[in-house]
């Protein structure tokens, strides 16, 4: 691509529908993040505060990088790329923690 | 945009004016000598600069190792001391692995990726220079704390304050290559200075620094390769055509910047616990030490995989050449690749059997490590396949590259009897555990990488190595080696635990001991000689043709030595294996109407990489420094960074540069195919 | 621009047809996910292992609430997620060749992320004055090096986008070239801020679940 594109009218139409999806994502995460901390003192079960936390967090963070990252828009290839090591990382330390919650390693598995 | 570029096609670099970056300083293109080699972003040259460094650390590993075979030749004897132990086989460990065969398999990478994808350099032929300046870097602080041990035990440092007020005068790293906690961290609380007890001396602080240097080189090496394998293929070069090195290369790399960051943050913990008085590691405080095994090992046991999948591209390169039939399998080999780098993450805990992980995690992991020798002995029956019914052409290349199946082999069942955790509990920490691992290593992987040295080092250097002593040499190796680790199988089932300095007559350890530094010895030999005649050969070898072997890929259609700008033209690919395709099949290679008079994009040389390497190089003897309480030792690291940012920054406004080199009109004018049919021996 | 002129540049076409930066940049962002993911668990599996928190300044167990302060760590949450969204306005604003548009968001995202480091530099202080350092518990270590680590990210961002600001006063930050160094370094500064987002809520957020905090979960309250 060329400076030409700069100007090309299609190119700058899109930016400025992409300008105006930015505004609203953020007034949306912002809404969020203030559900968040409301949401930590309200008096609801703990597993229902959790899912609701982990739900919003997860929206947050695949807007942030589905949109102001670009990546809705571009290769589906960095999509996939940042999603490995996303996972890798969720696997691994998942595992790791699982292997600190055995207490008690001196019993058979099944009793 | 900046015209620095666009000035004319010259034939020759030093016919370019000398010219300016965006800085205003004068680019290095038309250097020669020394300092074309350092400020070269040609992946060619970079590769045989990782090549030669490789090849010296690894006579320095090989050296190591010998001083621990002498010691134990005999039980009881005082060939070193106990301490002096401890570092031969730490820094034995630690130099083998980082600087002798990860190098090795960087130069491989360097030299031949750009040239099988048919490209003419990396993506980043400026972040390349500076991962070989940053890794050697790496390797002199790893090595520097040699010459503060040998200086401390000449006395050199007996009249200065900071040395008497040390507890351990240990300077080169004694903790082995792993440097488990509690032994490398902390106990107790820390003083005001931030200092807590510790059991060992500066020698752990130059592991963890050398360490962390090592791996910013090796990270940023390989997002370059990445990028380079994924974006810049030749046209019609699509991923189910590159060669399977390249394949294990882009499996490598990806390995790489996934597995290194645990080992990054574990050594910022440990870093922290020594320097500034953490206790991530720290007993006293509630620290798990078991958590560094942890963080270590999901490090290293992708770490395992990424010494050994070069080598096994390496050898699915080798064995088609030489039996004349293309690769049985390729995609199952391909496939059988990734599921290896894949669930090469799933399996860390295997090294942690004995630490009473509880018998479901046990059970799991045992269950993923029997797993992982699935695909492994898919690529094996692979290159069977590839073999059966072939002409085979018994070359030296092709001699290590049989035996590399053969012995990996032999190191895949010990390995697989490792995975069984009851077996484990008594193999772990004995003998057993370092002859399966030399098996892989010794037999896999360095037999790999030599049969790659004597297969591409033609193409290199445009030399052959004498034959003869290829053959001797590589004799010597196996036998050597076979006679070195095979009797540590019984020594380690007999109960002879590892890194014990000496042991006692009368367990029956003394025959085999004797045996096995015999081994050692004639291994040495055969690797020096390997070496030896490899380096000779590239000054005054007999010349050769451009493809002696018969070769199939890409990079044999060159001329050799191989020219700067690498393919006179672009290369059209239309199959795989297109080389041979095209001497002895239906597909012709074609070529693009770029190169030529208009002349071909080369990068611009630069001082900006070495710089930011030196920046690392001040930071890794800093921070030992501080540990040993040289008084202003902080300023030398902080100074550090800031030639290390001075370096990044500079390198970022220079500008991209680049000039334009005129190439031959017809691409294969000097790689005829009538070239091909000269035979090496 | 010629075809010949570009042919020249370092810009040729690539296999995939994204640009080279771009795409390191996310390996790298790949690759960072894996080292965060190691300093936060190391966080979590402490935390889970001694759930009370620490002992203060005053010799007391306390939950890791008290020690907290979730308004400001709220207002920091929140201005690092304005300085996203400022990011991507100059990223826009860059691809659209407006430069003085970029340089007033720039400005705007430097601005904040000062602020943002700012109040982390007042949190470590303030903890620090109610008794947790480094040097005196696990839940020191791992909370200082994870948010210091995550800080540091920050102000090498910081540090990127002042240099170009400046770099955008020389006249040589134009064309497609330019908007693309601008994205890389948005993608940075957002990865930076979704590591934030994931921190707040399980170094923060977490602690403040039930009366003990998450993990203090059927412990008795402070004493």
């Amino acid at each position: 691509m060329s400076e030409a594109v700069a100007h090309d009218p299609d190119f700058l139409a899109e930016e400025v529908r992409r300008y105006h999806h930015f505004i609203t994502l953020a007034l949306w995460l912002a809404a969020i993040t203030g559900a968040e901390i409301v949401l930590i003192f309200v008096p609801v079960p703990m597993p229902v505060i959790l899912t609701l936390l982990s739900l919003m967090s997860a929206i947050k963070f695949f807007a942030v990088i589905l949109w102001f990252m670009h990546l809705i828009y571009d290769h589906k290839l960095l999509f996939w790329i940042f999603m490995c090591g996303m996972v890798l990382a969720f696997a691994t330390y998942a595992a790791l923690l699982a292997l600190f919650s055995v207490d008690r390693i001196d019993t058979k598995w099944f009793s | 945009m900046s015209h620095d570029s666009h000035h004319a096609p010259v034939a020759d670099k030093m016919e370019l004016a000398p010219e300016r970056s965006d800085l205003g300083l004068i680019r290095p293109d038309r250097t020669r000598g020394l300092f074309d080699w350092l400020t070269t972003v040609d992946h060619k040259k970079l590769g045989i600069m990782y090549g030669a460094f490789a090849m010296f650390f690894f006579l320095v590993g090989g050296v190591e190792a010998l001083a621990i075979r002498t010691q134990l030749a005999r039980p009881d004897n005082a060939f070193v001391t106990a301490r002096m132990y401890n570092q031969l086989f730490t820094m034995h460990g630690t130099t083998m692995i980082f600087l002798g065969v990860m190098p090795l398999s960087a130069a491989f990478f360097n030299f031949l990726v750009p040239l099988q994808i048919g490209a003419r350099d990396v993506a980043f032929p400026r972040l390349n220079a500076f991962s070989l300046w940053t890794f050697v870097a790496g390797a002199l602080v790893l090595n520097g704390s040699w010459f503060f041990e040998f200086a401390h035990l000449a006395g050199w440092f007996d009249n200065f304050a900071w040395h008497k007020a040390l507890v351990y005068t240990d300077f080169a790293p004694a903790n082995g290559w792993f440097s488990y906690a509690p032994l490398s961290g902390t106990f107790g609380q820390a003083n005001d200075a931030l200092q807590a007890p510790r059991f060992t001396g500066v020698g752990t602080d130059f592991w963890i620094i050398g360490i962390q240097i090592l791996g910013v080189a090796s990270l940023a090496a390989s997002f370059n390769f990445i990028c380079t394998i994924v974006n810049m293929r030749a046209k019609g070069m699509t991923m189910m055509r590159l060669p399977v090195f390249t394949w294990m290369t882009l499996v490598t790399s990806i390995l790489i910047i996934l597995a290194f960051p645990a080992i990054t943050v574990a050594l910022i913990e440990l870093m922290f616990d020594r320097q500034f008085g953490a206790n991530f590691f720290n007993p006293s405080a509630g620290g798990q030490p078991v958590l560094w095994q942890h963080l270590f090992w999901i490090f290293g046991h992708p770490e395992v995989y990424i010494l050994v999948l070069p080598a096994m591209g390496i050898v699915s390169e080798i064995l088609p050449t030489f039996t004349g039939k293309s690769l049985f399998g390729y995609p199952i080999i391909v496939f059988s690749g990734a599921v290896i780098g894949f669930l090469g993450f799933a399996v860390w805990s295997h090294h942690m059997f004995t630490t009473g992980l509880g018998p479901v995690p046990t059970a799991a992991f045992s269950l993923l490590t029997m797993a992982i020798a699935v695909p492994t002995g898919v690529k094996i029956f692979n290159w069977l396949g590839t073999i059966w019914g072939g002409r085979i052409r018994f070359t030296p290349p092709m001699v290590l590259a049989l035996g590399f199946i053969w012995m990996f082999m032999c190191g895949g069942f010990s390995g697989v009897m490792h995975s069984a955790a009851p077996a484990d509990a008594q193999q772990q920490d004995s003998y057993f555990v370092i002859a399966h691992f030399h098996y892989v290593l010794l037999g896999g992987v360095l037999l790999g990488l030599m049969a790659g040295l004597y297969f591409w080092f033609p193409k290199i250097f445009g030399r052959m190595p004498n034959a003869g002593v290829a053959y001797l040499a590589s004799g010597m190796v196996i036998l050597g080696f076979n006679l070195a680790f095979g009797p540590m199988h019984y020594l380690g089932l007999a109960g002879q635990p590892r890194r014990t300095h000496t042991y006692h007559a009368g367990n029956g350890w003394e025959t085999w001991n004797y045996v096995a530094t015999i081994g050692a010895f004639i291994l040495g030999f055969g690797v020096f000689l390997a070496f030896a005649n490899l380096v000779y050969t590239a000054f005054k070898g007999n010349k050769c043709s451009n493809d002696p072997w018969n070769g199939r890929t890409l990079e044999w259609s060159l001329p050799s030595p191989v020219p700067e700008y690498n393919f006179a033209r672009s290369p059209i690919i239309a199959a795989r294996d297109v080389f041979f395709e095209h001497k002895h099949g239906a597909y012709k290679l074609a070529y693009e109407n770029d190169g030529g008079e208009a002349g071909v994009h080369m990068p611009s040389q630069s001082w900006f990489p070495l710089l930011a390497g030196f920046g690392f190089l001040i930071i890794g003897f800093g921070m030992p420094l501080m540990s040993m309480g040289v008084p202003h030792a902080g300023w030398v690291v902080i100074s550090g960074v800031g030639v290390m940012f001075l370096g990044i920054w500079l390198w970022a406004l220079e500008g991209p540069g680049g000039y334009m080199l005129k190439t031959p009109a017809d691409p294969l004018g000097a790689a005829a195919p009538a070239n091909a049919a000269t035979s090496a021996h | 621009m010629s075809q010949a002129a570009d042919a020249t540049h370092a810009h040729a076409p690539t296999s995939t047809g994204i640009d080279h930066k771009k795409l390191i940049m996310w390996l790298f962002l790949a690759s960072d996910c894996m080292f965060f993911g190691t300093l936060i668990s190391t966080h979590l599996l402490y935390r889970k292992l001694y759930p009370t928190g620490f002992t203060d300044a005053e010799g007391h167990q306390q939950f890791v609430k008290n020690l907290f302060n979730i308004e400001l760590t709220s207002f920091s949450t929140f201005i690092l997620l304005m300085s996203s969204f400022l990011m991507a306005l100059a990223v826009s604003a860059m691809h659209k060749g407006q430069v003085k548009s970029f340089r007033r968001n720039v400005l705007g995202v430097i601005f904040f992320g000062l602020i943002f480091l700012g109040c982390q530099v007042y949190e470590f202080t303030h903890f620090y004055h109610q008794g947790l350092t480094i040097q005196n518990s696990v839940l020191g270590s791992t909370f200082y090096v994870l948010t210091g680590t995550h800080g540091t990210h920050v102000a090498i961002g910081v540090l990127w986008l002042i240099l170009l600001y400046f770099y955008s006063f020389t006249g040589k930050l134009t064309g497609h070239m330019a908007g693309l160094d601008v994205e890389i370094a948005g993608l940075y500064w957002h990865f930076v801020d979704i590591v934030w987002i994931v921190i707040f809520t399980a170094v923060y957020l977490v602690e403040y679940l039930g009366p003990s905090g998450f993990w203090g979960t059927g412990l008795p309250l402070a004493k």
